[in-house]
C-alpha cells in the first residue's frame, strides 16, 4: 500500500498542474499582502466604525495575525477550486488517459485504489494548507510583526491577546484541513461517474459554490437545511478566534465534515466497485 | 510651638468647615484638587465589560496629561480607551469654567456619608449638561460622579482611593457608560454560526438593558505631575487623508 501510495503521489507531483495550487496561493496572499501594506489601515477603519465612534483603539492593529486571518478568510473560498483540481483528476483523468483498465489489471483491489487515491489527494491537501499558512501567518508575521488580534464578527469585536493566538492558528490549520479534505472526497467521488476530470472539478465548485450560498443566507427556509450543509460546517475553523472558542459546536462540525467524507469516499469505492470500466 | 501648631490646625479645620458649608466652594475645591494633577503615569489593569467587545483584561501603562490628553500603552499590543467626554480622568467629567452648584444633601456610599451637589456648567460648549458629585467633606474627594453628556448619554464614575489620597488620585474607576449598536454584515464577516442554531434571541428589554457598558481600571505606580511631553500622546501611524 505504502508503495501504492509513493507511486500515486509521484503522479500527483509529476503534474504541473499541481503546481499551479501552490502558485495561486502564494500569489494572492502576496497580493493580499501588499494591499494590506499600502490600504490596510482604511480597510479595517472602515470595519471598525461602529467601535471607533466610542473607543480609541491604538497600536498595531494590521498585524501578521490579523492580515493573515483575513488571507484565510478570502482563500478558504477559492481552496476547494484548487483540491478540485487534483482530486478532480484521480479516476477520471486515469480514465481520460486510458490508463485505468491497466492499473485495475495488477494485482490490486478497486477499494484499495480508492483508497490510495483518497489519502494521495489528502496529502496534498495537507501539504497545500501547509503551504498557505507558511505563506498566509509566517510571511504576514515577518511583514507586518506581531501583535494582539483583533477579529471583527458581525455582532462582536474580539481582541486576542498575542500570547493567546498561534494555538488558535494550529486547530484552524487543522480543522480546514479537514474541511478540505471532504472537498477532495466529494471531488474523487465525483471524479468516478466521469472520464474527463473538467466534469468533477466543476461540478465540486458549483457544489460549494451553491451550498455556501445557501449557508449564508439567513433565510428561515435556508436555515431549517443549513445544519446538514457540509459548507455551513466548513467554517468551524474560524470559531477558534472567538474570545472563548464554541468548543462543542466546532467539535459537531468537525464530526459532520468527517460523516460526509467517510460517506464520500464510501459512495465512491460502492459506485467504483460495480463501475464497468472501459477506459 | 505646640500653641502654633494647634491654631494651624484649628485654622485648617475652620477654613474646610466653611468650605463645607458652601456647595459652589466644595466644589471648587474639589475641582481645584483635581486640576492640581498636572500629569501622571501609572500602571493598570482594565477590563472592559461591553456586549459585544470580547476582550481581556488589558495591562498597560497609561499616562495622562491635563486636560484631556491620555493614552494607555501596551508592549507590542493594543490599547483601548473611551473616546471623548467618557475619557477616564475625573477632570473630564466635571464642568469647568463658570458653574452653578445646587446642593442636593447628602447620601451614604460604601458606609460613608458624603455631599451631593448638582453642577451646571453656564457655558454652553462644554459638552457636559449636568454632573452630579457625591463628595467626602473631610478630604475633599468625589467617590462618585454622574455626568450627562451632550453626545455621549450619561456615565457614571465610582472611584475608590487607597495609597494615593494626596493627589485625590484613585486607586481603583468603575465607569458605566451608554453604548452605542454595533452591527457588521454577516455576509461580508461569514461568521461562524453555530450549528444547530437554537439559541434562544434576547428579548428586547434585555436588549435594552445591554446597551450600558462597563470598565473597570485598577490603578498602581504612579508617577505624578513629572512633566510628560506632547509627543507620547501622538498617533504613531495617523491615518492617512
Amino acid at each position: 500500500m505504502i508503495k501504492l501510495l509513493r507511486i500515486e503521489l509521484y503522479k500527483i507531483f509529476r503534474r504541473p498542474r499541481t503546481y499551479i495550487s501552490f502558485g495561486v496561493v502564494t500569489a494572492t496572499a502576496f497580493i493580499f499582502q501588499l494591499a494590506m501594506g499600502a490600504g490596510g489601515r482604511e480597510f479595517i477603519e472602515f470595519g471598525m466604525q461602529d467601535v471607533s465612534e466610542q473607543f480609541n483603539v491604538q497600536g498595531n492593529i494590521i498585524n501578521g495575525y490579523l492580515v493573515a486571518y483575513l488571507i484565510l478568510q478570502s482563500l478558504l473560498i477559492q481552496i476547494p477550486l484548487l483540491v478540485a483540481l487534483v482530486a478532480g483528476d484521480t479516476l477520471a483523468g486515469e480514465a481520460n488517459l486510458g490508463t485505468l483498465r491497466l492499473i485495475l489489471t495488477r494485482p490490486i483491489t478497486r477499494t484499495q485504489l480508492v483508497l490510495i487515491k483518497f489519502f494521495a489527494s489528502a496529502i496534498y491537501t495537507v501539504l497545500l494548507i501547509t503551504w498557505l499558512a507558511i505563506i498566509a501567518l509566517f510571511l504576514s508575521l515577518f511583514m507586518f510583526g506581531d501583535g494582539d488580534m483583533i477579529n471583527l464578527k458581525s455582532d462582536a469585536f474580539v481582541l486576542i491577546l498575542k500570547h493567546d493566538v498561534i494555538w488558535r492558528y494550529v486547530c484552524s490549520f487543522g480543522f480546514a484541513t479537514l474541511a478540505m479534505t471532504t472537498i477532495a472526497a466529494l471531488s474523487m467521488f465525483l471524479s468516478a461517474f466521469a472520464d474527463n476530470s473538467i466534469g468533477p472539478i466543476i461540478s465540486t465548485m458549483g457544489i460549494v459554490v451553491v451550498l455556501t450560498i445557501l449557508s449564508n443566507l439567513e433565510l428561515p427556509l435556508f436555515n431549517a437545511i443549513n445544519p446538514y450543509l457540509f459548507t455551513a460546517h466548513m467554517v468551524g475553523w474560524k470559531g477558534f478566534f472567538d474570545s472563548i472558542p464554541p468548543y462543542s459546536a466546532i467539535g459537531h462540525s468537525a464530526l459532520v465534515l468527517v460523516a460526509y467524507t467517510l460517506a464520500f469516499v464510501g459512495g465512491t469505492i460502492y459506485y467504483f466497485n460495480r463501475k464497468d470500466i472501459n477506459s | 510651638m505646640r500653641r502654633l501648631g494647634i491654631a494651624l490646625l484649628m485654622s485648617i479645620v475652620c477654613s474646610v468647615r466653611a468650605m463645607a458649608g458652601d456647595p459652589q466652594q466644595l466644589y471648587y475645591a474639589l475641582r481645584n484638587k483635581v486640576l492640581s494633577v498636572k500629569d501622571y503615569t501609572a500602571d493598570v489593569k482594565m477590563k472592559i465589560d461591553i456586549d459585544y467587545m470580547k476582550i481581556p483584561q488589558l495591562d498597560g501603562k497609561l499616562y495622562f496629561k491635563s486636560p484631556d490628553k491620555m493614552k494607555m500603552v501596551r508592549k507590542d499590543g493594543i490599547s483601548i480607551l473611551p473616546k471623548k467626554n467618557i475619557n477616564l480622568a475625573l477632570g473630564s467629567l466635571i464642568p469647568p469654567g463658570d458653574v452653578t452648584v445646587i446642593d442636593v444633601g447628602t447620601a451614604v456610599l460604601n458606609g460613608k456619608t458624603l455631599r451631593v451637589l448638582k453642577v451646571i456648567p453656564e457655558a454652553e460648549n462644554t459638552g457636559i449638561i449636568l454632573t452630579k458629585v457625591w463628595i467626602d467633606e473631610a478630604t475633599v474627594m468625589a467617590w462618585r460622579t454622574e455626568t450627562t453628556t451632550r453626545d455621549e448619554g450619561t456615565v457614571v464614575m465610582e472611584l475608590t482611593y487607597g495609597k494615593y489620597t494626596k493627589y485625590s488620585l484613585p486607586d481603583k474607576i468603575s465607569i458605566i457608560m451608554d453604548v452605542k449598536e454595533y452591527k457588521l454584515p454577516a455576509g461580508v464577516t461569514m461568521d461562524y454560526r453555530e450549528v444547530p442554531q437554537d439559541k434562544p434571541k434576547p428579548k428586547e428589554d434585555a436588549k435594552a438593558q445591554k446597551k450600558k457598558g462597563s470598565i473597570n481600571i485598577a490603578y498602581s505606580n504612579y508617577v505624578v505631575n513629572k512633566g510628560l511631553d506632547d509627543a507620547i500622546f501622538a498617533d504613531p501611524k495617523p491615518a492617512k487623508k
